[in-house]
């Protein structure tokens, strides 16, 4: 473990001594978001966990922009909370680089190992980019940890049904099919844990590979679902993200499914043989009516599918398989609309997952291939739900997620049976 | 005279006796070296096939794209086009070896122009290889990045590219092999310029009000919300 923290933090990090929950935040070029995410951590050592010993460790990337320097001098601008509680406890601020391959899989295992270190009885880790973070839900999710309750909380937000689409339509569904684990937010960057399951986490042989790089967020939420004791979900309120220019769709939906495919090969063994489906305890509040911004504007879509699927026709049929593209031929038709069912989506998404695992094409291009699929989905799904209120629309959803796990012996007999 | 008759005939025939007595064992060693040689090549062939198995080249084949080439083009597999290539190489070898056995001045000479050229055709070959192979490659990365950005033309796109690619692969294999060279640069510059004038003559005057509305599209698309995927997230 001494060789994941720097001498410098390691000295720092043994100043502190032992603390009850440690908050982790990676960053790399956040100056634009991070205070407000470091502010609520500080209200929350103070006012929500005032009894707790805690301490903040930023581990940062080597941010240009003055990010760690942010870190150190954000200060609490909130009176009123200081005044309403004030903290029993010193309150440690730490901001360090990290060493190894770039990445946020680099920064989550520092934390983890610093975690160790303390000997936390609940890690926190934040995302810089989430502006809706506040007091609140930063203690949410540190206390079932800390009560000893869950071993591993999710955050669960009310969205608009075509908001996250690539969550909701790829992540969510296929992840809950291949582990049994019915996260809404199983991609989320920021996540509640205890100090055991950061130090199981710690002893994988995965973070020495550089598929993990990508693959992070979704690699967590997998351990969890074999090593963590309980699992949680809690619900946040409304997510909103920081404002700053972010890859376009055609960018995303390679680098997301990389990561998924990644994550389910460098964790087959644990979810090929799994037989049961895991429980999630759902705390806090209901989810409120889903938050009416970010849907996806679906305007074109359906000319990039139709297009794509006729031009990328040559490498889809090595891809999938003979049935499943004619289907999606016949659902590109032009004087129709596009209308791809879930069975017909779930059985593209199994076999690109495992073309992805057993490399029947480049897997660099196998996903950008996946680009006018996703479209072409989203195009139909925002259709079928355009008539629909929001709560039929979430059942909608989970109706999607239910029919992949219907068919998880396909998903499984397709990953494990010999390349094509 | 019957005795000059006799005597002719018995010089013909014993010259021609002696002649048969030199070649015939010629003959045979050259055989003898096209027969060993046959067999050392067919035993190459099934080793290399079999290694090449084993190094599973077929899937790496199929992966860059080569497979796919080697199909249109009404190849064998990968495999079995190298192995193909060292049974026949090394057969030739034998033969050229076998050749020389029969001790013929003219065939010497051929010999020799042959083996000068044979390691250029080899090394054109590897050229055309490398150029196909890179050439597919490129025409994916192109097709997949202009269907991803929802350009109208991207077949056209990425055809022009592998067209291109192969054009200058094909250039540089029949350079390599050094026949006509002149002749061979002249055509490659004649056709790269014809098509490249053909295609600025297109766009210039036929496609110009398009290839304007396709950039206004593309740079008023690049602003709106798709440059943003934070939605999908």
């Amino acid at each position: 473990m001494t060789t994941i923290l720097s001498d410098e933090l390691l000295s720092e990090l043994m100043a502190v001594g032992q603390v009850d929950v440690l908050v982790g935040l990676p960053t790399l070029n956040h100056s634009d978001s991070v205070a407000p995410v470091v502010r609520a951590a500080h209200v929350a050592f103070n006012r929500e966990l005032a009894r707790e010993r805690t301490a903040l460790v930023n581990v940062d990337g080597g941010s240009t922009d003055g990010t760690p320097d942010i870190v150190r001098d954000a200060s609490i601008v909130d009176r009123e909370t200081l005044v309403a509680s004030q903290s029993l406890r010193t309150r440690h601020r730490i901001s360090a680089p990290y060493h190894g391959v770039p990445g946020k899989a680099a920064a989550l295992r520092t934390v983890f190992a610093a975690a160790d270190l303390l000997q936390a009885r609940a890690v926190v880790v934040l995302d810089p980019e989430i502006a809706s973070v506040t007091p609140e839900s930063v203690a949410a999710l540190a206390r079932p940890a800390l009560a000893g309750a869950a071993d591993f909380v999710s955050p669960a937000y009310a969205r608009h049904p075509l908001d996250g689409a690539l969550v909701t339509q790829v992540v969510r569904p296929l992840f809950r099919a291949a582990y049994g684990l019915a996260l809404r937010e199983p991609l989320a960057g920021e996540f509640g844990c205890s100090g055991p399951f950061a130090a199981r986490c710690l002893e994988e042989s995965a973070w020495e590979t550089d598929d993990l790089r990508l693959a992070i967020d979704l690699w967590i939420s997998g351990m969890a679902a074999g090593e963590a004791r309980r699992v949680a979900e809690i619900s946040l309120g409304p997510r909103r993200l920081t404002p700053r220019p972010r890859p376009g769709v055609a960018a995303l939906v390679p680098q997301v499914l990389d990561a998924l495919f990644t994550c389910l090969r460098l964790q087959e063994a644990r979810w090929t043989s799994r037989s049961e489906a895991i429980t999630v305890a759902r705390l806090g509040a209901p989810l409120g009516p889903p938050d009416l911004g970010g849907s996806v504007d679906v305007t074109g879509y359906t000319t990039l599918f139709r297009d794509g699927l006729a031009a990328l026709g040559e490498m889809l049929e090595r891809a999938l398989q003979p049935p499943t593209l004619a289907a999606l031929r016949a659902a590109a038709a032009p004087g129709q609309a596009v209308d791809i069912p879930d069975d017909l989506w779930g059985g593209a998404l199994r076999e690109l997952a495992a073309a992805h695992r057993h490399a029947t094409v480049s897997r660099d291009h196998l996903v950008r291939v996946a680009v006018p699929l996703y479209l072409g989905r989203v195009a139909s799904f925002a259709a079928e739900v355009a008539g629909l209120d929001p709560r039929a629309a979430e059942e909608r959803l989970d109706a999607l997620c239910r029919n992949f796990e219907r068919s998880r012996s396909e998903l499984v007999a397709l990953w494990t049976a010999p390349a094509r | 005279m019957v005795e000059a008759i006799l005597t002719t005939l018995r010089e013909t025939w014993s010259g021609y006796v002696e002649g048969l007595r030199l070649v015939i064992p010629r003959l045979l060693a050259m055989v003898s070296v096209v027969v060993a040689g046959w067999v050392v090549a067919a035993l190459a062939r099934a080793a290399v096939n079999r290694g090449l198995g084993w190094l599973r080249v077929a899937r790496l084949a199929e992966r860059t794209g080569t497979a796919e080439l080697l199909r249109k083009a009404e190849l064998p597999p990968a495999e079995r086009l190298v192995a193909s290539a060292v049974f026949w190489l090394l057969f030739f070898g034998f033969l050229l070896a076998g050749l020389d056995a029969l001790g013929f001045h003219t065939l010497a000479s051929l010999r020799t122009e042959i083996l000068v050229l044979v390691p250029r055709l080899v090394g054109a070959l590897v050229i055309l290889a490398v150029g196909l192979v890179l050439a597919n490659v490129v025409w994916r990365v192109v097709l997949l990045a202009t269907v991803n950005a929802g350009w109208p033309s991207a077949r056209l796109a990425g055809g022009a590219v592998y067209f291109l690619t192969v054009t200058v692969a094909v250039a540089m294999a029949l350079d390599h092999v050094g026949l006509a060279r002149p002749i061979v640069l002249a055509a490659f510059a004649i056709v790269l310029g014809t098509v490249m004038l053909a295609v600025a003559i297109a766009l210039g005057i036929g496609l110009g009000p398009l290839v304007r509305r396709l950039v206004e599209e593309r740079l008023t698309r690049r602003g709106g919300p798709e440059s943003d995927g934070s939605s999908h997230l």
